[in-house]
């Protein structure tokens, strides 16, 4: 009897042993949270924001934060980060956090989360101008071993800074529209009026530039009013940021492109404009579009033709002779 | 007699209804998707609608008096996504390891990259990597691809790269925010931009809000047979970074 039990157990042990076992890959998974802060602060003055960084994978993270400059984006709002970048002023940013300094690895448990409390402090003789920024949190990079062959993965996840050091609330802004056209429909340019069909939806796209040293929103309306001034349609501009020196693409509400469906009714000349209004400057953008019922017509033509064919075919018909 | 009138029939209701004085009506105004946005500082606020408008707003100091008072104003996240759900990237899997490499045949390997913009609007993912990949006496590479010789690709231009004589380290992207008029299909590879020579290339982007839009990465080499017997070895960093 002892003897049976010792050997199932041996078994058991040697199953457990040699039993391939469940390896999970190593992944990553992170969170940052806000993704955007926007700072208007007086010289001499000095903010702390905290951010929530969550570690949403499988295993232990260690990880660096840094401070990456910037000064450039896409026409989405995408920054084109400049690690290199060397600046004064990235010394007014600092971590609060007892343990946890820019550059230098910290390590967050899988399933856990970790504060960095960000601290911004700008000098009285600070120069009154934008500083944009993107808060990076990376993988710490470790050496690989021999036998691997391929690419190891390094992941950073990042949240943007964009702070504007002025003695006043609203700093002076200059947007410029451009590109305000239709992208695509039945429509006839002449000059600068367009002819579109009454019953096709057109779409629009425009861009905003800012001319301006500091940063603005697209706060605003794209409106349609008819010839007689009456209002037709209204909708909000998507309120985005827009940094001095760039550009961006004008958006809806709804981040797609502006629409207009015309009816039956929206016949005649038409004024179609984009109005953004910052906190110290307007900027509009308009073309003029005469809707006339092309589509209508030229249906009606052929039912005419058609018609008249008919009319002349039947009528041509030889009478039977008795 | 009957076609001249039909004719005439035909022709001043062509006629009236181009040159018609249109009706608008007030409800023809229209206004389903306006906000109206305050610059306040939060006491009390949030979105209100009707069926004719919707509004969000905030109750509070003002922009001006807080800046006058404080010295600064903080505003975070965007007003117009109601969420406090944070920005997330996901990697399924971070050592793509080839193992043996065999001269002519290709080796494929993939992973997934995701992302949920979370209370952020629109995003881009960006990759780049430290080196072609390279053995450790740290000269001999196995090059970035070039892809067919008939199909160069760029670092941002991926084209077709099914030729097993062309030799290289390259990848393709497919899924959900991915630029599809680049990666047209599962032939067509980009090799990787490289870190202090050129800018990080997007490999997934979106303009909008995201909610777990999941990309496959697909890792491709192809080796000569002339290429060095060794272990070769980079890194490649993914970054997502949202948009402002």
């Amino acid at each position: 009897m002892t003897k049976k039990i010792f050997i199932t157990t041996l078994c058991l042990i040697t199953f457990a042993i040699l039993l391939p076992k469940h390896v999970s890959a190593a992944n990553y998974g992170m969170s940052i949270s806000p993704p955007l802060l926007r700072v208007h602060i007086k010289p001499g003055k000095s903010i702390t924001q905290v951010y929530k960084i969550e570690n949403l994978s499988n295993n232990d993270k260690t990880l660096v934060a840094a401070i990456v400059p910037f000064t450039e984006s896409d026409n989405f709002g995408n920054p084109v980060l400049n690690p290199k970048t060397t600046a004064p002023w990235l010394s007014y940013f600092s971590l609060a956090n007892s343990e946890i300094k820019f550059n230098k690895p910290f390590s967050i448990p899988a399933g856990s989360s970790e504060q960095l409390i960000l601290s911004l402090s700008v000098p009285e003789t600070a120069p009154l101008k934008d500083i944009y920024v993107t808060l990076i949190v990376s993988t710490y990079e470790n050496s690989l071993d021999q036998t691997f062959q391929g690419s190891a993965l390094r992941a950073t996840i990042g949240s943007n800074l964009l702070i504007t050091i002025s003695s006043q609330a609203y700093p002076d802004t200059i947007l410029r529209i451009e590109g305000f056209y239709p992208a695509k429909g039945a429509v006839i340019r002449i000059g600068n009026l367009y002819f579109a069909d009454s019953i096709t939806p057109l779409k629009f796209t425009a861009t905003v530039t800012n001319e301006g040293n500091f940063a603005a929103e697209t706060k605003g309306v794209f409106r349609v009013v008819s010839g007689k001034n009456k209002p037709v349609y209204l909708e909000g501009i998507l309120p985005v940021n827009i940094i001095a020196k760039s550009q961006r693409q004008l958006l809806n509400t709804n981040g797609d492109t502006f629409e207009f469906s015309p009816s039956l009714g929206n016949i005649g000349p038409h004024q179609l404009s984009l109005e953004i209004k910052t906190d110290n400057s307007n900027t509009t953008s308009t073309i003029d579009i005469i809707f006339f019922p092309l589509k209508l017509s030229l249906g009606l033509l052929i039912s005419l033709l058609i018609i008249i064919s008919i009319i002349k075919i039947t009528s041509k018909t030889p009478e039977k002779s008795t | 007699m009957k076609v001249i009138y039909l004719i005439t029939l035909i022709f001043f209701s062509i006629f009236f209804t181009i040159f018609e004085t249109s009706l608008v009506y007030a409800d023809d105004l229209k206004s389903p998707t306006f906000e109206i946005q305050m610059s306040t500082i939060n006491i009390t606020g949030g979105a209100k609608s009707s069926t004719t408008y919707k509004l969000t707003d905030t109750v509070g100091q003002t922009f001006q008096g807080q800046f006058n008072s404080a010295g600064y104003v903080i505003l975070t996240g965007f007003q117009y996504i109601n969420t406090l759900i944070p920005f997330s990237f996901k990697i399924s899997d971070l050592d793509i390891n080839f193992g043996s490499l065999v001269p002519g045949i290709p080796s494929l390997l993939s992973n997934t990259l995701t992302i949920t913009t979370g209370s952020a609007f629109g995003y881009a993912v960006k990759a780049i990597e430290d080196h072609p990949l390279r053995r450790s006496d740290g000269i001999t590479t196995i090059p970035d691809t070039s892809c067919d010789l008939a199909t160069p690709c760029l670092q941002t231009d991926a084209n077709v790269w099914s030729d097993n004589t062309r030799f290289g380290f390259g990848y393709n992207m497919s899924g959900v925010d991915v630029n599809t008029a680049d990666f047209i299909n599962s032939t067509y590879y980009r090799p990787f931009p490289v870190e202090n020579i050129d800018q990080p290339a997007i490999v997934m982007s979106k303009g909008g809000v995201a909610t777990s839009s999941a990309a496959t990465v697909t890792y491709k080499i192809n080796i000569s047979g002339s290429q060095a017997a060794g272990t070769y070895q980079n890194a490649i960093q993914f970054i997502a970074i949202p948009a402002f």
